[in-house]
């Protein structure tokens, strides 16, 4: 009988080849045909080898043109492969790039002709762009193999998500389910990941990708208001998690996030509530509501234990500082930016005031106080107020909800 | 009868196949078969393999004054041979010839250090049986008779074949038992025809379907039994699942797709043979469909089916 794979290989690109390979893929799905059998219907078809990477859901697939399955190497971790997860909250940064870029020798060459399927990657190894028939090979291929894993690896519907993120910050919900959870929102299993609650309400959970964590670097600091600087932020923040899927992923927009530490997949639910924290201390990054939009639980230290406090709107500096702001509309920048940067000079830089006039205003911000802004002492008091007021201003008892 | 599913990825070539070959062949579409390109055709040079094998035709007697026959012989070039597969091709006794099917027994002969011998039997209907098997067996005997020529150890011979070929290197392997014919170490029997009755569940339970459906297997023994077909009296030579006696036979390799018409008869073969204390190994292939291995031989199925049969061949071989 006339070899198939060579009557297949020799496919033209005319209207019967392509008519062959759909009926091929499709005759594959129909019949619940795996992955396997996907990529090597594409290495058979292209007469090369194929494969299929998936990294966050642990897929790597080759197959040589005669049908072998050849290993692949897999990344041993995820500092190797992008990582990919369920909600994403920002790309990487430029600076973190090289980490979450694909090693090319793990998943792939770009010259490879490519396409993607969900969140994983069907290439042909075979350089240059492809032809006619491979890329017809390679969207069937690549239709059939996200069918395929929507279906046995868990592919959650935007209403599942939110179910199921629900369940992986419950604490009482069953270990093993909130296991499986995580697996449908194709969470590493073995890599920490973040809660992410955001002030619209919704939460996000996010795989961590390990990065260097610069101990020094406290809290972002906005450079200005204006929602530009504070979509930046988000990204450069040490977040330095998720890129999303691209249909799925939301632009993080003007929303401020509190952002949970890294934990093992059980461990959300904490990192769940030190998000809700950090989020408490975030602010609007505006004129009249000066601070980071986004905060990390784990750069707050000690000043965490002020979320304790029942009614910070009832601490007298709090009430002091109210009163002063609202009688003085450039008193929470100034006092933002004063306790924010190593000298007056600098503060003024910041706020783009002469620095007399900043000497002026600081003058004034003492009377209206009470108290000294510069000495260390009045300073933290300063700082203890701010952040009391931002507490005072988001107190969160509303239930912030999944999304 | 709800039929057998086919293997995913062996169900997706079929579509391709059955452009080529449909499922029901009938005896007016054998001309036509054998102009076209259903059989693979094999080069000269897929036969030397880079040089790594020698070829040459020798005319040898037929049986008890037939015509004399035409054997294709593959020996390896360098070091001895250690053994001989005898090969009788597939092709529903009407179609192909010598080549067809060897490229598989010279992986083997590459791996095991073997002699391929292919014998060009007679087709049906131009030659009904027993002229076809009395080919076969006269090209046994006279390649066991000169295995010292050849150059292979006359006690390392084996029948192969698939299909048709299968059914004939059952039949091979009765008959030299039934005439003090040659030793032989073992048979290959893939996919073997061997009932000419036609009628089990599988072959009437994947007709129409898939290779080689109940209609072309009709057409097969039609042509090599004529009306005979199915009745009383067809020899177990035509037909080995006919033999009442399948004891002391050589060591049995047998395999079949769950999805063909010869599984039960196959199937049955096996049992039969350890029933009177021989010995056989069964693969049964689920979802696959006749030659599945030969049509699609990159679907994982067929790399398992290959798989098996060399480590059938590495235990009778190198134990």
């Amino acid at each position: 009988m006339k070899d198939l794979a060579v009557r297949l290989a020799a496919l033209d690109a005319d209207a019967s080849a392509a008519v062959r390979v759909i009926a091929y893929f499709d005759g594959l799905v129909e019949a619940g045909a795996g992955l396997q059998s996907i990529v090597r219907g594409a290495a058979v078809l292209a007469g090369c080898p194929a494969r299929l990477d998936d990294p966050a859901r642990r897929v790597h697939i080759r197959v040589l043109p005669d049908g072998v399955a050849s290993p692949s190497l897999s990344p041993p971790s995820t500092l190797a492969g992008p990582s990919l997860s369920a909600s994403g909250l920002a790309e990487p940064s430029p600076a973190l790039s090289g980490v979450a870029e694909p090693s090319p020798a793990l998943s792939g060459d770009e010259r490879w002709p490519s396409v993607r399927a969900g969140s994983a990657t069907l290439s042909l190894e075979r350089p240059g762009p492809p032809g006619p028939v491979d890329q017809m090979v390679l969207e069937r291929a690549a239709g059939a193999a996200r069918t395929v894993l929507d279906r046995t690896r868990g592919r959650a519907s935007a209403t599942d998500e939110i179910a199921l993120i629900e369940l992986l910050i419950d604490a009482d919900a069953p270990p093993d389910a909130r296991q499986r959870a995580a697996r449908h929102l194709a969470l590493p299993a073995d890599a920490p990941a973040h809660v992410v609650v955001l002030l619209s309400g919704r939460v996000r959970v996010t795989a961590a990708v390990a990065a260097p964590h610069p101990p020094h670097q406290g809290p972002t600091r906005p450079e200005a208001g204006s929602s530009r600087s504070q979509s930046s932020r988000l990204q450069s923040s040490r977040l330095q998690s998720s890129r999303a899927e691209s249909s799925r992923a939301e632009p993080p927009g003007n929303d401020r996030a509190g952002i949970g530490p890294a934990v093992p997949i059980l461990d959300l639910p904490a990192s769940y509530r030190a998000a809700r924290t950090a989020l408490r201390f975030t602010a609007a990054g505006t004129d009249d509501d000066p601070g980071d939009p986004v905060i990390r639980y784990e750069d707050l230290g000690a000043l965490a234990a002020l979320a304790t406090i029942p009614d910070p709107g009832a601490v007298p500096d709090v009430r002091v500082l109210e009163h002063a702001a609202a009688t003085a509309p450039w008193l929470l920048s100034t006092l933002h930016a004063v306790s924010t940067t190593i000298s007056l000079r600098a503060a003024a830089a910041r706020l783009r005031l002469h620095h007399s006039t900043l000497q002026d205003r600081v003058a004034h911000a003492e009377h209206l106080l009470g108290w000294s802004v510069r000495e260390p002492h009045g300073l933290l008091r300063t700082q203890l107020a701010l952040a009391l007021s931002r507490l005072h201003r988001t107190p969160l008892d509303g239930a912030t909800h999944p999304a | 009868m709800t039929v057998v599913p086919f293997d995913p990825e062996l169900g997706a070539a079929l579509s391709t196949i059955g452009e080529q070959l449909p499922p029901a062949l009938t005896p007016e579409m054998i001309p036509i078969m054998r102009e076209g390109v259903a059989l693979a055709p094999v080069t000269d040079d897929d036969l030397r393999r880079g040089g790594r094998f020698t070829v040459e035709e020798r005319t040898v007697p037929g049986l008890d004054g037939d015509p004399d026959i035409t054997l294709l012989i593959c020996r390896p070039v360098d070091g001895r041979a250690t053994g001989c597969v005898y090969h009788t091709h597939g092709g529903g006794m009407v179609l192909g010839d010598r080549r067809t099917g060897v490229p598989e027994m010279l992986d083997w002969a590459e791996r095991f250090s073997l002699v391929v011998v292919s014998v060009e039997y007679r087709l049906a209907p131009e030659t009904p049986h027993p002229g076809p098997v009395n080919d076969c067996y006269a090209g046994l005997l006279w390649t066991a008779g000169h295995a010292e020529e050849l150059g292979f150890d006359p006690d390392r011979l084996i029948v192969a074949g698939g299909s048709a070929g299968g059914g004939l290197a059952a039949a091979l392997a009765l008959m030299a038992r039934d005439r003090k014919g040659p030793a032989l170490l073992g048979q290959m029997l893939i996919y073997p025809m061997l009932d000419d009755r036609n009628d089990t569940p599988s072959a009437v339970q994947m007709a129409g379907l898939g290779v080689w459906d109940r209609t072309a297997n009709s057409t097969g023994w039609g042509a090599l039994l004529g009306d005979a077909a199915g009745g009383p009296d067809v020899s177990p030579y035509a037909a080995p699942a006919r033999a009442e006696d399948l004891s002391n036979l050589p060591p049995a390799f047998i395999d079949v797709g769950s999805a063909e018409t010869f599984r039960d008869e196959d199937v049955a073969y096996a049992s039969r043979i350890w029933q009177a204390g021989g010995r056989a190994e069964l693969h049964v292939w689920p979802g696959a469909f006749h030659g599945f291995d030969s049509m699609v031989p990159s679907a994982a199925l067929s790399q398992d089916a290959r798989e098996a049969r060399v480590r059938w061949l590495n235990r009778l071989f190198n134990q």
